[in-house]
């Protein structure tokens, strides 16, 4: 505890005076490491800070961010009502080292997913074999018939992927779940940095940040990557449900950074088994299509026949190798919760390597030893079903009755394939500014990975805060809000 | 060069300039009947600005009597009224916000603030006393939303929409206006006018317009309904007159077609051409006022071919939705320009609504 002490004893008495994170782990104090000579630093230059200036500078912060509509919108019969997620000004930190093992990480687990899915989707070695039993992921409702045996540009299936990480009591990184269907947050990462640098240069002033600021030439770079051959520039367009859809505004967003079209499923048509949008001047090719839109829309000839969202004759193009879709069709096999378990023997059986980021312990119940582990252990266990069914059915055995873990043990033993079990993990926290001051609040990381050839990997990411005193849940649904991500260049201790 | 721009998003363009000239004029010309109302003739009733916009039917479904707060309240704040200011703002933001990938965030931003301040105004900002106030608060906004837009937008084949969308709107606004005659006889009250108040109604049509002093300018003296009514159809200089709105829709469909090589424009610079002439042929010919009523209707018809012209060569429309519009020759009103919007804009009317 040798940090905090080091922090206190500097001798003024200010803003974090009163901060004490134990028992959950810091991500500016680094509980139990050598102080950070950085993170030292920065703790100094916050405790500079009056909290009513932090205070008066967040809500004209989010005034900005109303105004610039960096918002979610929520409609209902005669307003359109805007609202932002919230913004906490106290950014969390990543140092260089940190960052380093992340990336590689982050690198190694995108490499193997998108190695899974290419042997799905042909040969099924893995499944063949017995490593990843087969009905876990054939009989998935993520599997698309309609991909198999295609052939994407570079092997790549999931070219924007977001990784969920979350941190233990003493600082490890954990891979909590994998996005490679259509993750977003992208924006706010950005957004929260230029909302940093308008609103606090006199915190931010002496630190060598990583930039984030060129996310959409990186990924209108990788998208071009695996553009079908053309004979000109690729034309790249990103596909939006919509208006309508809560996530317009980064649709928008990634549109502006990349400078291409933002078009929705009326705006394009199929002619000859390839893909064009209508302009004023007359029908233009699209090669590649950055899709804000499920599986399930986007073609009416092979999905939901009901969809008016999609473009029907889609596939037909993807499939004679006209058009890219980023991310493919069917990748949701590879972000499963059942399938989430398996990752580490992914990366082992395409790889040869060991995972560099380790899942949170997970106790197959399909398996007997897991099953029997589950059983035993069951009121120290948080058990998850694996279906679709979303967060029904969640047992937390810590807080859970005794009838309750009885239920579940029934069911366990009905059909133990259904179930994982993963044990109570305690998230990291973050200085967060909050009514009382500054307090500490749980938060995660979300890294963005971009793939085409190779994998680029944002630095930091989307970090959440559940901002109610306690809470670990993130989502913006439930109280959550984001803070900028700063990784530090640089090396320290 | 070649064109990247959706059909939708030039719709857009077009609706977001035409939406925002709609709500300025509605602004106009409740302030002008404001005090043209203070002006003391208890006789002067509100319902020839319901016949101004052949609105009988509509306003009729909400109101029995056409006081000045029910007209007032139709026009500015009953969202189920199309045309209703607050509508206009609203409908011009979520075409902005279809935009927003391509427009600054300075129009954006711009729009998202007006937008509130238009939406939170209710009826006690529409009282007799705060009625003139609101609707110059309201031109303002939408002046300094055509300003930002001015000085911010990229100036791609976005632009030429945007401007078509502003002037097809401000002619037939325009035209509308000199058709207060009509609108007044058609309610029953014209005769009712001394020749003082007469004049005093061409006075704030002028004023309206912003072209009072203007007008002043060219005549210093005498202040007849002919010379006004000239003046507001056929004069190049003001920018409210038909003449300059007609100029500055074939330069649009000109740059459309020789800038950037639009071929679907030829169709809409043919007519755009012979309309400007024939617009320049009829200022020669004898009694304005004798014809006005004939010539906004020409003028309004013109307008409604033109909008629908653009809707099949640009914007996606079907032919048979030109095709519809063409009974639109036998009466046009604003019922029949309401259907001409294209099937874009009454999705967002109606995802609005849902």
């Amino acid at each position: 505890m040798a940090t905090v002490t080091a922090f206190r004893n500097s001798g003024i008495k200010a803003l974090l005076d009163t901060y004490d994170p134990e028992p959950s782990f810091c991500e500016l104090l680094s509980n139990g490491a050598m102080p950070d000579p950085l993170l030292t630093r920065l703790w100094n230059r916050l405790q500079q800070f009056e909290a009513s200036d932090l205070d008066a500078r967040a809500k004209d912060a989010e005034r900005e961010l109303q105004m610039l509509g960096i918002t979610f919108t929520v409609y209902t019969d005669r307003t359109a009502i805007d609202r932002i997620l919230p913004f906490d000004v106290i950014p969390r930190t990543i140092s260089a080292k940190d960052w380093r093992h992340l990336e590689t990480g982050i690198r190694q687990r995108v490499k193997a997913l998108n190695m899974f899915i290419w042997d799905v989707y042909h040969d099924g070695h893995i499944l063949n074999d017995g490593t990843i039993p087969q009905e876990l992921v054939l009989g998935n409702s993520n599997f698309q018939e309609a991909m198999v045996d295609y052939d994407p540009p570079a092997g790549t299936y999931v070219h924007i992927s977001g990784t969920d990480l979350i941190r233990d009591n003493h600082g490890e990184f954990f891979v909590l779940e994998d996005n490679s269907r259509t993750p977003s947050g992208v924006s706010y990462v950005v957004e929260n940095r230029h909302m940093m640098q308008r609103a606090f240069p006199d915190l931010m002033d002496g630190f060598d940040i990583e930039p984030v600021s060129d996310y959409g030439v990186q990924l209108a770079t990788k998208l071009g990557e695996v553009a079908p051959p053309v004979l000109t520039d690729a034309q790249i367009v990103l596909l939006s449900p919509g208006v309508f859809n809560s996530a317009y505004f980064e649709h928008i967003f990634l549109a502006r950074e990349m400078g291409v079209p933002l078009v929705e499923g009326r705006d394009l048509f199929i002619e000859d088994d390839r893909v064009f949008m209508k302009t004023v001047a007359g029908p233009r090719p699209v090669h590649v299509i950055y899709r804000r839109l499920n599986d399930d829309f986007l073609d009416p000839e092979v999905f939901n026949k009901d969809s008016m969202l999609g473009v029907p004759g889609l596939m037909r193009a993807v499939r004679k190798g006209n058009v890219t879709l980023a991310n493919a069709v069917g990748t949701g096999i590879a972000d499963d919760k059942a399938v989430y378990a398996y990752v580490p023997r992914m990366i082992r059986y395409y790889l040869d390597e060991e995972p560099i980021l380790p899942n949170v312990e997970t106790h197959i119940c399909r398996e007997p030893s897991a099953l029997a582990y589950t059983l035993d252990n069951i009121e120290k266990l948080v058990v998850k079903p694996v279906g679709e069914s979303g967060g029904y059915g969640i047992c937390v055995g810590p807080k859970a009755t005794k009838t309750e873990l009885e239920e579940c043990r029934a069911r366990l033993k009905k059909k133990p394939e259904e179930y994982i079990a993963q044990p109570m993990i305690n998230l990291s926290v973050s200085p967060t500014l909050v009514e009382t001051g500054v307090e500490p609040r749980h938060v995660d990381l979300r890294p963005f990975a971009i793939t085409g050839e190779e994998t680029w990997v944002l630095p930091g990411g989307l970090t959440r805060v559940a901002l109610p005193k306690g809470s670990i849940v993130v989502n913006s649904s439930q109280g959550g809000g984001t803070k900028d991500t700063w990784v530090l260049k640089g090396d320290s201790a | 060069m070649t064109s990247n721009l959706l059909s939708r998003h030039a719709e857009c363009y077009f609706w977001l300039a035409r939406y925002l000239e709609r709500a300025e004029s509605l602004a106009r010309i409740l302030e002008a009947q404001t005090s043209f109302q203070r002006s003391g003739n208890p006789n002067n009733s509100w319902a020839w600005i319901v016949a101004l916009y052949s609105d009988q039917e509509n306003f009729a479904k909400k109101f029995s009597e056409p006081t000045a707060q029910n007209v007032i309240n139709y026009y500015v704040t009953w969202l189920d009224n199309p045309s209703s200011i607050q509508s206009c703002v609203r409908a011009a933001r979520e075409n902005a916000r279809a935009l927003r990938p391509l427009i600054s965030s300075d129009v954006w931003m711009q729009i998202n603030d007006f937008y509130s301040r238009v939406i939170g105004l209710t009826e006690s900002d529409f009282s007799e006393n705060r009625l003139s106030r609101s609707c110059d608060s309201i031109k303002r906004g939408c002046y300094a939303q055509i300003g930002v837009a001015e000085s911010t937008l990229y100036r791609d084949e976005g632009w030429p929409f945007f401007r078509l969308g502003l002037f097809i709107e401000r002619a037939d606004q325009t035209s509308r206006l000199l058709d207060v005659q009509f609108a007044k006889s058609a309610t029953g009250n014209l005769n009712d006018l001394t020749m003082e108040e007469h004049a005093r109604l061409w006075n704030v049509l002028l004023r309206s317009a912003s072209a009072y002093h203007a007008f002043r300018r060219v005549h210093p003296r005498g202040f007849n309904p002919a010379d006004i009514a000239h003046f507001l159809v056929f004069d190049r200089r003001l920018p409210r007159s038909l003449s300059f709105c007609a100029a500055a829709i074939q330069r649009m469909v000109n740059q459309l077609r020789t800038e950037f090589r639009l071929r679907n424009a030829q169709r809409a610079l043919e007519h755009v051409d012979k309309f400007q002439a024939d617009l320049q042929d009829k200022a020669k010919n004898g009694d304005l006022i004798e014809q006005l009523h004939d010539t906004n209707d020409w003028v309004q018809r013109e307008l409604i071919d033109l909008s629908a012209e653009l809707g099949v060569a640009f914007f996606g429309a079907e032919i048979e939705e030109l095709e519809a519009a063409a009974p639109a020759r036998e009466e046009p009103d604003e019922s029949t320009a309401r259907l001409s919007r294209s099937q874009g804009q009454s999705q967002i009317q109606s995802q609005m609504r849902s």
